[in-house]
């Protein structure tokens, strides 16, 4: 389509002669409606029309495309689309380079990516690979992308092919480098070591294990007041049942008010904040409380909790500080 | 302690835009404390005429991009209407009917539009508008609902793991098992065959961080059977967190004695870490490291409500612990009875919704300088409800509707066969019934920011319904009289 030209609409198409549009209410004043553009209008009554006769052909994916373009979250279009593809045999790997700019394009609506998931199923492992790169470019544009990212997820679980695997710890490590404070990055770290079974080369879970503490202990120093990195050492210790008081000789440093004097005393195994850390660390803190809460030792434990909510997380959760002080108290 | 967020001398492009949130927020906060009364202000009437001029005028055409969504369009409108006390005049209203009963698929379920696929959400969306529009009888919508054919378009979209896809080729989600749920709780067509398997689904969603994810991913065995790996897809966020809580709670009826249970503790506290600090005016996040949103007013500030169905006890002191006074605390409200808080901010969630949560020319919305939009009106109202209001299951409502329980309305008293939804003796109706409308207001914990005239009505937990809505279309459908409040 070039510019100059005016959108045609499918009423003045003669190769849409034949097809009688279905308009959208046809017995009924509607409340609430929506003040659609003629060119949707035009494409959305065309679109009933061939719903109502169950046509499937090549111009039904010219049609669907027009309504697709116009809005991407018409599933109804979407699921019309997939149909006639199939019905008429068309190649897949053309709809999925389609389908490219489009996904790029409307990187937060729900069918794209869905649209997306058909074809691989469709396609097959071989398809599979080249998708990774795909989204690794997507990924840059809109590096929290919930459904890129879970999209990614399922395609490393759907073909659960050693050879996709392989690369995916690289992949997140340049994007904690990026952004240490990305939590959909840190998520597909834990989806990948620990949720989704154990993949090749990472056999011996004590050495992976040791591996991730190192990975997050050093991320931890670098940006202190990060959630996201305490909730991967929280749920990586959980899922292998590893004590947190393992970790207090690391937490505490986290929970002074100043680095310590003797920071500069290389601890290899327990990387201290750095000298720019906003201390004390709330989130080590609450860490540390859980540690003491844990051994037995509740009245350590509750004084933390207060220092919580009297001073270093008031606004935030002094309810709840109060009620872990009432529940450990039980 | 700082204002801002602590970046500890590590910007990366996370904490660049959650200052720059910080920044916009800052000159949303009230000149001085005390605030002054003016920043308090629910502007209802121009919120009301924003609603009004969507109804009447219709939506703009950038609403074109949500053709496929006109029923949560109508639902958002007119729920945000219920929670400004307003209802619809009888013109309007049958208007309203006839335009929910277009959407209604001649093979069960409602679409996005008249010719539109059936979709759960949409059918979610649909239901709840007949249930606040809809009334008995012919033309009145609830008698149309084709309940038999919604029940078979229902179960043509389940899953071997125990999910189901929102429509046919589409994808699995929680917020679709949500919506599910609701309007099979609604409309009494819940079964154990619909919903074998989706407490474990609901389960497997779960993430580390405590919150929930979209939806999860099956491996099967050799033998067909699914195996003990199930990796949620996607990190935990808000408004799966709500939608799987709720799918939890209105499942307990079906729930077996000994199943596994979610981890209530990891769910507590990811939910607390939602709501951000005085620089975000209190408002809550959807996920970890993202933004503030009003829209997280209802999804993570609305699963508190849900939370204290798993745990009745967790929102009330403990009487053996020394009580905890704040009296030294400038922050504390001297009119804030300190007994009952919850467990979350509600006045800090408030004050976001006021100062930063208003658009200037009516409508309510994601955060400034952005504009209004119907959902985030809804939601937001929604979540201001949730935090004014506290809705728990309450012991003497259950024993109520308990009393005045009949089994067995007479017209299907002798079904014994057909498709089960049709056995009017399943035990579980009972319960699903009691279970959905024993949540009620204890007024003694209602807090509202600003003072009386910004009270909205309560929501319902679980459906996002008035109490009087969800008790008016459920009554209907399971045949019941519901008994008055403490008559
Ligand atoms: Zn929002």
């Amino acid at each position: 389509m070039y510019e100059d030209d005016e959108p045609q609409l499918f009423s003045e198409r003669p190769e849409w002669k034949d097809v009688t549009p279905v308009y959208q209410y046809e017995n009924v004043n509607p409340l609430a409606p929506i003040l659609y553009s003629d060119e949707y209008k035009d494409a959305t009554d065309y679109l009933r029309g061939v719903l109502k006769t169950g046509e499937k052909s090549e111009r039904v994916l010219t049609l669907t495309e027009s309504v697709i373009r116009l809005n991407p979250a018409h599933y109804t279009a979407w699921q019309c689309r997939y149909e006639t593809l199939i019905a008429i045999g068309a190649s897949l790997e053309a709809e999925l380079r389609l389908m490219d700019p489009i996904a790029i394009k409307h990187l937060k609506n729900y069918q794209v990516w869905h649209h997306r998931r058909l074809l691989l199923t469709r396609l097959g492992p071989s398809a599979a690979r080249p998708e990774l790169s795909f989204l690794a470019k997507s990924l840059k544009v809109d590096t929290k992308n919930y459904h890129t990212w879970s999209y990614r997820q399922w395609l490393l679980a759907f073909f659960n092919d050693e050879d996709l695997w392989a690369d995916e710890l690289d992949f997140i490590e340049a994007m904690i480098v990026d952004d240490v404070r990305n939590n959909s990055a840190w998520h597909h770290r834990f989806f990948v070591v620990w949720a989704s079974g154990v993949h090749e080369g990472e056999n011996d879970r004590d050495r992976v294990l040791r591996r991730e503490i190192t990975f997050t202990k050093q991320n931890i120093s670098l940006a202190p007041n990060n959630p996201s990195a305490w909730n991967y050492l929280r749920g990586m210790l959980e899922y292998n049942k590893i004590p947190f008081s393992n970790f207090r000789r690391f937490a505490e440093p986290y929970t002074q008010r100043s680095v310590a004097e003797d920071a500069d005393v290389v601890d290899l195994e327990n990387p201290p904040p750095t000298s720019q850390a906003q201390l004390p660390c709330p989130l080590a803190i609450e860490f540390l409380a859980d540690i003491y809460e844990a051994d037995g030792e509740i009245p350590k434990a509750t004084e933390l909790w207060k220092s919580l909510g009297d001073e270093h997380d008031t606004i935030r959760k002094r309810r709840y500080w109060e009620h872990r002080v009432r529940e450990a108290a039980v | 302690m700082s204002f801002y967020t602590p970046v500890d001398g590590f910007p990366t492009s996370t904490s660049n835009t959650q200052r720059e949130t910080e920044n916009v927020l800052a000159r949303h906060q009230p000149p001085t404390t005390p605030t002054p009364a003016a920043h308090n202000i629910l502007h209802k009437q121009k919120h009301m005429q924003y609603l009004v001029r969507n109804l009447v005028q219709g939506f703009p055409e950038r609403y074109q991009s949500q053709d496929a969504s006109q029923p949560w369009l109508m639902f958002w409108t007119l729920q945000a209407f219920s929670i400004l006390q307003v209802g619809l005049d009888p013109g309007n209203r049958q208007r309203a009917i006839s335009t929910i009963l277009a959407w209604q698929h001649p093979k069960g379920g409602f679409g996005g539009g008249p010719g539109q696929a059936a979709h759960l959400l949409t059918t979610y969306a649909s239901v709840c508008a007949l249930a606040i529009a809809g009334k008995p009888g012919p033309g009145g919508g609830w008698d149309e609902i084709d309940r038999k054919k919604l029940y078979e378009f229902y179960m043509s979209l389940k899953q071997p793991d125990g999910s189901f896809t929102v429509s046919h080729h589409a994808e699995v989600d929680v917020r679709g098992i949500y919506c599910l749920l609701v309007v099979a709780t609604l409309l009494d067509i819940m079964t154990p065959e619909l919903v074998a398997g989706t407490a474990d689904f609901l389960r497997s969603c779960q993430t580390y961080e405590g919150g929930f994810a979209s939806a999860s991913q099956p491996y099967f065995g050799a033998d067909g059977k699914l195996l003990s790996t199930r990796p949620p897809l996607g990190e935990a966020h808000g408004g799966y967190t709500f939608c799987a809580l709720a799918s939890w709670v209105l499942l307990r009826p079906y729930a077996e004695p000994n199943a596994p249970d979610i981890n209530h503790k990891n769910l507590l506290r990811w939910l607390v870490q939602m709501q951000g600090g005085r620089s975000e005016l209190g408002g809550f996040k959807g996920r970890t490291n993202k933004l503030v949103d009003g829209c997280y007013s209802w999804w993570v500030g609305g699963a508190f409500a849900l939370f204290s169905a798993l745990e009745p006890a967790a929102h009330l002191p403990n009487p053996h612990a020394p009580p905890q006074h704040h009296e030294d605390d400038p922050d504390t409200n001297a009119n804030w009875d300190d007994v009952d808080e919850g467990l979350y901010d509600r006045e800090a969630l408030q004050e976001y919704v006021l100062w930063a949560g208003q658009h200037s020319s009516g409508g309510l919305r994601d955060k400034p300088p952005k504009g209004a939009d119907a959902y985030h009106t809804q939601y937001v109202l929604a979540g201001l409800s949730s935090a004014q209001h506290r809705i728990v299951p309450d012991a003497s409502r259950r024993a109520e509707l308990e009393a005045a329980w009949a089994d067995a309305p007479s017209e299907a008293q002798n079904t014994t066969e057909g498709p089960a939804w049709l056995d009017r003796l399943r035990p579980e109706r009972k319960r699903v019934f009691i279970d959905a409308l024993s949540w009620w207001e204890d007024k003694t914990a209602a807090k509202v920011l600003g003072g009386p005239g910004n009270t909205v009505n309560a929501s319902h937990p679980l459906f996002d319904l008035t109490i009087t809505h969800a008790e008016g279309i459920m009554g209907h459908f399971y045949g019941q009289t519901i008994p008055v409040k403490g008559a």
